[in-house]
């Protein structure tokens, strides 16, 4: 079990320490994603101290698995949320929870640090990472990503699987 | 959708990075209840994603000392005193600690708020505000004395007083209830509602927000009144795209929809 899990167990018993604990340990990737998303520090501040203020109110909203993994869903939809408030668009969410199955070892990947992923995206090739970017912090979808780029849609889409499967792929070898 | 070709799998690819319109994702969704390689397919690529959205963590110097701290502050003094009184107290009940020496102060601020916004019966109003005033003074002084050093009861005197100034603003807009008034200034929503039961065991009043266009009520904050039965909630929502705010009982914790009837509703129009 992640240490969050025991955190967030406390935090649904009204635990103000662990909530703490979980805002020191969390807050800087909620804000990250936040200004990567709306590039503006008074929004991101708006949006961390949202998110935060949700996992308080509502802690059993978290019903298990990767801890980091689901508050930057939050903090992402979140996000996603001011963006369309200044300007429509029909971009997806990413559900928050989404059972899922398979028998990859994602422990990997809670072992991740940003800066190995900031690596391993920096390796994608650019018309792979870009659209990956793109889709991820501008919330805007892959049709947009075609026309922003000039790229054809099922070019979009290719490059952005055969992206995900390759950073995926190093992120794995890095954790060896 | 019912194949496992290769224009599909992309589908779920972009599915997976959330770039995917609305309909799309809605059919790719059903398609991902029936077929087990694509749900497969998905799990692998969320787990890139996953790592996409940890690239974005910022440094504690991109985010700089003074904005940290500050934002810290906002964040912890709003889960300290969430609501006035009692969920304080059942803090300082959890730590084994006595009740702090601010509430009594707390409560009467907010009972002027009420006071001020002409909600309670004016017979007596005078006496019972002069009264007040001498308390509060009293408490204050004593307060000052006793707890200088309470971070705590500062942060939620500050609060406190935050949301006294939105109930009193005068470009705020104010929507009556039965027994308090939702007011929306400075782009926040304030809830002060007195003589509220106490919720039943077990059980903590959630707050809803309506956002314009939306169809749903999307789940805001919990809280319970203090001993008076006095409630003063600031909303974490911005206000500005709010069209409605409601209130009803739900088990501790919050729930992700309502599961009571409302005890109240009121449109902020």
């Amino acid at each position: 079990m992640e240490d969050a899990d025991l955190l967030m167990a406390r935090v649904a018993e009204r635990d103000v320490a662990a909530f703490e604990a979980v805002y020191d340990r969390y807050y800087r990737l909620v804000y990250g994603i936040a200004f990567k998303l709306l590039a503006d520090e008074a929004a991101a501040e708006d949006v961390t101290q949202a998110v935060f203020l949700k996992i308080w109110s509502a802690p059993r909203a978290f019903g298990g698995g990767m801890f980091s993994a689901w508050i930057a869903r939050v903090a992402r939809n979140r996000a996603l949320d001011v963006v369309r408030s200044r300007k429509a668009h029909e971009a997806g969410e990413l559900p928050a929870d989404l059972p899922l199955e398979g028998t990859v070892d994602d422990t990997v990947f809670a072992r991740l640090d940003s800066q190995r992923v900031r690596t391993a995206l920096a390796e994608l090739p650019d018309e792979q990472r870009d659209p990956i970017e793109l889709g991820f912090f501008s919330g805007i979808t892959h049709e947009e990503i075609a026309r922003r780029t000039g790229t054809p849609l099922g070019t979009v889409k290719t490059r952005i699987r055969t992206g995900l499967r390759r950073l995926r792929s190093a992120l794995e070898a890095s954790a060896v | 959708m019912n194949g496992h070709d290769e224009a599909l799998l992309d589908l779920v690819a972009v599915y997976a990075l959330g770039a995917l319109p609305e309909r799309d994702a809605r059919s790719v969704e059903a398609h991902l209840a029936t077929c087990s390689v694509c749900r497969r397919e998905l799990s692998e690529l969320r787990a890139a994603v996953d790592a996409v959205a940890l690239s974005a963590e910022a440094t504690a110097d991109e985010i700089g000392g003074q904005r940290s701290e500050r934002l810290k502050a906002r964040v912890m003094s709003a889960v300290r005193a969430p609501q006035l009184g009692a969920n304080v107290v059942s803090l300082e009940r959890a730590r084994g600690r006595a009740p702090n020496r601010y509430l009594p102060y707390l409560a009467m601020a907010a009972a002027l708020a009420l006071l001020f916004v002409g909600l309670f019966d004016a017979f007596g109003l005078r006496a019972q505000a002069g009264r007040d005033r001498d308390r509060i003074a009293m408490l204050e002084a004593k307060a000052d004395m006793q707890e200088r050093s309470s971070n705590e009861a500062r942060a939620q005197l500050a609060l406190t007083e935050s949301r006294v100034a939105d109930l009193l603003a005068p470009n705020a807009q104010r929507f009556p209830l039965s027994g308090g008034l939702v007011a929306r200034a400075n782009n926040r929503i304030v809830i002060a509602v007195q003589h509220l039961a106490q919720p039943p065991k077990g059980k903590v009043y959630q707050a809803w927000t309506l956002r314009k266009g939306a169809k749903n009520m999307t789940p805001s904050v919990t809280f319970v009144p203090d001993t008076s039965g006095l409630a003063l909630i600031e909303l974490p929502d911005a206000a500005a795209n709010l069209v409605a705010v409601a209130v009803s009982i739900e088990p501790e914790g919050g729930s992700k929809a309502p599961t009571s009837k409302p005890t109240f509703v009121r449109s902020l129009s």
